[in-house]
């Protein structure tokens, strides 16, 4: 044909394409048959649990019907479920009471993720790969109990080992006992931000190896170390409750918080005073409070002399801690020492806390100490507006879990150590649950290292993350709104509480909830391990019915699946012990400086990896309404940034969004700078949680870690890193290239805005 | 001057057409560039997205001119005969528009509570029971209902407590087969009654 | 009839961005990405301002939540040309999506930078789409939204209250970011029922209102922080 006759020709059946063969694709739809009957448009109400931090806020989920895209036999099509919708905090429970922090809302999109493990894999590429393949649920788990029968049959047991994050309640009972009961040792708890070292001191202190519970709403003054405690520290929902019941909710009575802290956090933005102190010095000055508390002729209750004893010069009066010495020492000036102790003194009840970057150092285990001995001396132990422990509901007890009780197992720095070291006993099977050592855990320890030296490791997360990506087989769990959800709050709650909740919805994907994964593998195994408990319900069933009704005749097992838990006073028998008991014939402590890593004229500031609102350690960084979610401080989203003080920023000639070089002995890292008046100038802060190189697609492979910077310097006595004794050197490489998105003051292409300026 | 060839013209014309084409049906994507693909994804998992973007140039056409197809409904489903036998409308099949907002269309579910022992000799009670036995749902098309960017929340509820009849919206579906729009909801057939019964026409009353 | 309104008790905010999120998951806010929010386009309708004060080491940081203000004299009602923007009787500021043709003038015209317009079709990654709440719209692009009171939930009460033939009690009706913050210090109700807490609230000595000498007579009153004495 020739020209004109082939442009005609495309011309009609262009346009007759274009009008034609875009069919509607809602008519080829394949609607399914719902697997129950689904009332639309109404929604129901039902309990939960948040899962995302330890503090366990009981949630009510709203659930009503939606569309799900499936595809069956072949066929893609739609079918009707019951969806979660929104959480909210359960207003009865003791640890929020209705209230739910910006990480419990954006909960709900852990179970929606695109980018979720739907169904059991295993590796098909080389490990780090992440090329995996999809298996059934009958042949994984006949894998892992094929692993696990190996080592049994070579009498093999201790090389079976779990790396997790710390778990307690019904899930901790069953991992516990598994492992018991094969033969492994106790499981490898890690968190990044974990607070051994504050239980250490408790039980120290007060005979409570436990993070304690504040009664801020009837405390008149409120002196916080470091404490991020209105926003990612211990019971964040449970303080802020207090906290404003603490500031406005009693008449004509308003309580005053002290922070201090070397930079400034969402929580310190809310002191009435805000007390910059050195690194690592913050026992120092909660002594020199002490000595001058004595001096006023405050005398240390008898119930306060135990934690007292542990300071060294306390029943002298701890003249070591003099106004002046502790201003030499601190960087307080000693007037503001004094002013300090004169408003503790009038303003009482008061309570003292400590946690976070004032624990993060060599040293921390003085400091909390010295802060358990001051809420003592201020008598706010067990008293209203102080300082209390959660009672715990023994749950082994309950259950009627056989075997000795379990001892401590090895930190991650020690497991990755003898895992690199080989040996006979070195780890051949590891389970990971919950934990991601690989994206925070400081390079020295070679936790990576560590992993590839493993024969075989099994995966029970959602997602892909670093640490997941090594797996060589992967049994995705359930999330926790697909699932019986349990936790006992270790803290946040004045009473017993256990909450639990059924499944809000059904599964989503070809998941199985983890706990009853390792029971049917302990029940395969060719040794079974007999554990008593068919399922995770089966287990909860039987703990709930030991407790007390709320009425009699009532039945607290079905009271607490309608409630969302059970709480309490708790009959004797159900409380757990206190935990360890204090090392009697311990020394007492004395201040001793803080050490650093990193020749100070070559690394002249501090690093400060801090727990951020929205992603806390990384675990929540994956979640895109978090990623958009602007940071309290700065506002910035989808973003990392290093937190400068001006002065320090004029001397290295660095402004506002420029892009720095921060480098310390182990690592070294580029990021864009944020000017803050907040924080020292001997100071830099990063947050935690974004750099990831594997996790999800929101996440991966944005900002920086500054976890690749970190020492492995640790606290001797519990072993636990000091995540803020790293010191580092800042230079500006470059302007702003875009990095950095932040929400107020308007678009940001070019990256700059004024310090301190405030646009929106 | 030099003329413009007809040829040329057809061309440009063509051309725009077939763009137009390609646009409309979703094959060339000329919105906002999007951002760079991250992270690996598992193998053979592709990302779908849900958005208020018609699927094509047409659906917005249809949308834009209130233009909405015949509803072709997967079974005749007799109205007639069922409402003959006396069941009301939210007995069994509408049942949540006492409640809540929404009326509902059944599952096959609620089909088989009766059919699987009532005429299952008839040819289309056998088609629901194998549709039944094999997890096929009838899918049925809206004969009622708004386009998405008029934003109505209309909610059945307080009409049906208000005795609101379902035939004065719905008209005479217990006449016919399947569901036949026989009604025009125009706003205006909405703001009239309000108007008439004294109810609100607020436009946050409906529209929010 | 009530006239909504709110208190915000700077005192007990922390600044931790509960509302925030609560916000998002409550009225199906798409995320917009990096790309679109480096250029302004995130839509947050309840935001956390901050106000540094002083230098190290004498710094104050202040919070302080920012929503719609459902002013009772709102600017952004009169300059709207399709009248997509007005004024309800109970006193929130309408904001009718099939109304409003995208001139964006009523967001020119606010002074509380609270609209925001969607410049381009928002997006789910499904199934992220499931969680979306079905008793709000989905806005499309060209259309500008705000936060509403939730007033989704506002309906909801008011007809199931009149169903169940009772009164509607202060306290009943919560806003998602009202319900999320974990310190109580936003309280959401009727303005004109002298009992109710956001009218005892608003009247509060420390009780001021935002950018008030403008005279859009916002509907959100902000009660100070202290400060130690």
């Amino acid at each position: 044909m020739d020209r004109r006759s082939f442009i005609k020709l495309t011309a009609v059946s262009g346009t007759t394409a274009a009008l034609a063969s875009c069919g509607n694709p809602e008519n080829q739809l394949v609607r399914f048959v719902p697997d129950e009957d689904i009332v639309p448009g109404q929604a129901t109400w039902k309990p939960g649990v948040c899962p995302l931090c330890a503090a366990g806020c009981g949630l009510t989920v709203r659930v009503m019907d939606a569309d799900k895209d499936v595809v069956r036999d072949g066929q893609a099509g739609v079918v009707k479920i019951y969806a979660a919708k929104k959480l909210e905090g359960s207003t009865d429970h003791p640890v929020n009471h209705g209230g739910l922090c910006t990480r419990g809302q954006a909960s709900i999109q852990v179970t929606y993720h695109p980018d979720r493990i739907t169904q059991p894999l295993k590796r098909s590429g080389t490990r780090g790969e992440a090329k995996y393949e999809p298996i059934s649920w009958d042949d994984a788990v006949a894998e892992l109990v094929g692993r696990l029968d190996a080592l049994a049959g070579a009498g093999n047991q201790r090389a079976l080992a779990l790396l997790g994050q710390a778990r307690t309640g019904h899930r901790g009972l069953v991992v516990q006992q598994f492992l018991q009961h094969f033969g492994a040792p106790a499981p490898v708890r890690w968190e990044f931000f974990g607070d051994d070292l504050l239980r250490r001191a408790n039980a120290l202190s007060f005979g409570k190896a436990q993070l304690p519970t504040f009664d801020l709403a009837n405390a008149r003054f409120v002196l916080s170390f470091g404490a991020d405690f209105l926003g990612t520290w211990n019971s964040p929902v449970s303080q802020s409750h207090g906290y404003g019941a603490m500031r406005q909710g009693r008449a004509g009575i308003r309580g005053a918080f002290v922070q201090v802290e070397a930079r400034m956090s969402q929580t310190g933005a809310n002191a009435d005073q805000w007390v910059p102190v050195r690194p690592g010095t913050d026992g120092v000055l909660a002594l020199g409070l002490a000595h001058l508390l004595m001096a006023a002729k405050v005398v240390t209750p008898a119930s306060a002399a135990r934690a007292g004893a542990l300071i060294d010069g306390w029943s002298d009066g701890l003249p070591a801690y003099s106004p002046d010495a502790v201003e030499k020492l601190t960087g307080v000036a000693a007037a503001k020492v004094e002013r300090l102790a004169r408003q503790m003194a009038d303003m009482r009840p008061g309570v003292a806390m400590i946690g976070g970057p004032a624990l993060a150092h060599t040293n921390g285990l003085f400091s909390a100490l010295a802060v358990n001995a001051l809420n003592g001396l201020m008598g706010s132990v067990d008293q209203p507006g102080g300082v209390s422990f959660t009672p715990q509901f023994d749950v082994a007890a309950a259950a009627r879990a056989t075997g000795t009780a379990p001892g401590a197992g090895a930190s991650l720095e020690q497991w990755a150590a003898g895992t690199l070291a080989g040996g006979s006993g070195a780890t051949q099977v590891l389970l990971i649950d919950g934990a991601n050592p690989v994206f925070a855990a400081p390079r020295a320890w070679r936790v990576r290292e560590a992993l590839e030296k493993v024969p075989y490791i099994v995966s029970f997360g959602s997602f892909l993350d670093e640490t997941s990506a090594l797996a060589d087989l992967i049994l995705p769990d359930h999330s926790f709104l697909e699932t019986w959800a349990e936790n006992v709050p270790e803290s946040g709650s004045g009473v017993a509480v256990a909450t639990v909740a059924p499944p809000a919805m059904a599964p989503l994907h070809q998941t199985r909830a983890t706990v009853d994964v390792l029971l049917d593998a302990g029940r395969r195994l060719q040794k079974p391990l007999n554990l008593p408990w068919e399922s995770l319900e089966a287990l909860l069933g039987a703990t709930f019915a030991v407790l007390p009704p709320a009425a009699e005749g009532g039945d607290a097992w079905s009271e607490a699946q309608e409630k969302g838990g059970w709480w309490g006073a708790l009959p004797a028998a159900l409380v757990a012990a206190a935990g360890a008991p204090a090392a009697s014939g311990m020394t007492p402590v004395a201040f001793v400086e803080p050490q650093f890593d990193g020749d100070a004229a070559q690394y002249p500031l501090h690093l400060l990896p801090y727990a951020s609102t929205t992603f806390y350690d990384g675990s929540a960084a994956h979640l895109p309404w978090l990623q958009e979610m602007p940071d309290p401080l700065t506002s910035a989203m989808w973003s990392s940034w290093v937190e400068v003080n001006p002065t320090t920023a004029a001397t290295l000639g660095i402004r506002d969004g420029d892009l720095l070089e921060v480098t310390s002995a182990h690592g070294t890292l580029q990021s864009a700078a944020v000017l803050t008046p907040g924080i020292a100038p001997d100071i830099v802060a990063m947050p935690m949680g974004q750099g990831h190189t594997q996790f999800t697609r929101y996440a991966t492979g944005r900002g920086e870690n500054p976890a690749s910077l970190l020492a492995p310097l640790t606290e001797a006595t519990t072993g636990a890193l000091a995540w803020a004794a790293t010191r580092v050197k800042v230079a500006r490489v470059g302007d702003p290239d875009g990095r950095l998105v932040l929400f107020a003051g308007g678009s940001h292409e070019e990256g700059r805005h004024g310090p301190g300026e405030e646009h929106r | 001057m030099t003329t413009v060839r007809p040829s040329s013209v057809l061309a440009l014309v063509a051309c725009a057409c077939a763009w137009l084409g390609a646009v409309g049906c979703g094959y060339i994507d000329t919105s906002v560039p999007p951002p760079p693909l991250m992270g690996p994804g598992l193998p053979g998992e592709s990302s779908t997205v849900l958005t208020t973007a018609r699927p094509n140039l047409r659906a917005a056409l249809d949308d834009f001119l209130v233009r909405r197809p015949e509803p072709v409904q997967p079974i005749e489903f007799p109205h007639n005969i069922h409402v003959g036998k006396q069941i009301a409308c939210t007995e069994y099949c509408h049942e949540s528009v006492t409640t809540g907002p929404v009326a509902g269309l059944p599952s096959v579910r609620t089909c088989m509570i009766c059919h699987n022992a009532i005429a299952t000799d008839r040819p289309r009670i056998k088609l629901i029971t194998d549709m039944r036995m094999k997890g096929i749902d009838l899918a049925w098309q809206r004969v009622y209902g708004f386009p998405a960017p008029s934003h109505v929340k209309f909610n059945h509820a307080p009409h049906v407590r208000a005795e609101v009849s379902c035939e004065t919206c719905h008209g005479p579906i217990g006449q016919q087969t399947v569901a036949q729009r026989t009604v025009d909801h125009t706003m205006g057939f909405c703001v009239n009654c309000h108007k008439e019964k004294q109810a609100s026409i607020d436009c946050l009353t409906c529209h929010f | 009839m009530p006239r909504w309104g709110m208190a915000a008790d700077l005192d007990r905010c922390t600044g931790c961005g509960a509302c925030v999120t609560a916000c998002h998951a409550e009225n199906n806010i798409s995320t917009v990405g990096p790309y679109q929010a480096m250029r302004g386009r995130a839509k947050h309708w309840i935001r956390v301002e901050r106000y540094w004060e002083g230098e190290f080491p004498d710094v104050r940081l202040k919070f302080r939540p920012v929503m719609c203000m459902q002013c009772g004299n709102a600017p952004c009602e009169p300059v709207c040309p399709t009248y997509a923007s007005q004024h309800t009787a109970d006193g929130l500021n309408a904001q009718v999506y099939n109304r409003c043709i995208g001139t964006r003038y009523c967001a020119n015209a606010c002074p509380y930078t609270v609209r925001f317009f969607d410049f381009f079709n928002p997006e789910w990654d499904k199934p992220l789409h499931l969680q979306l709440n079905p008793d709000v719209s989905l806005r499309e692009v060209g259309v500008m939204e705000k936060c509403t009171f939730c007033v989704q939930r506002i309906k909801a009460a008011t007809i199931q209250a009149k169903a169940d033939d009772v009164e509607l009690k202060d306290g009943d009706i919560k806003p998602a970011c009202v319900q999320s913050c974990p310190a109580q210090a936003l309280v959401f109700g009727d303005l004109d029922d002298p009992d109710s807490a956001v009218s005892r609230l608003s009247e509060s000595p420390r009780g001021s209102k935002l950018l008030e000498d403008l005279g859009t007579q916002p509907a959100v009153t902000y009660l100070s922080r202290q400060t130690l004495a």
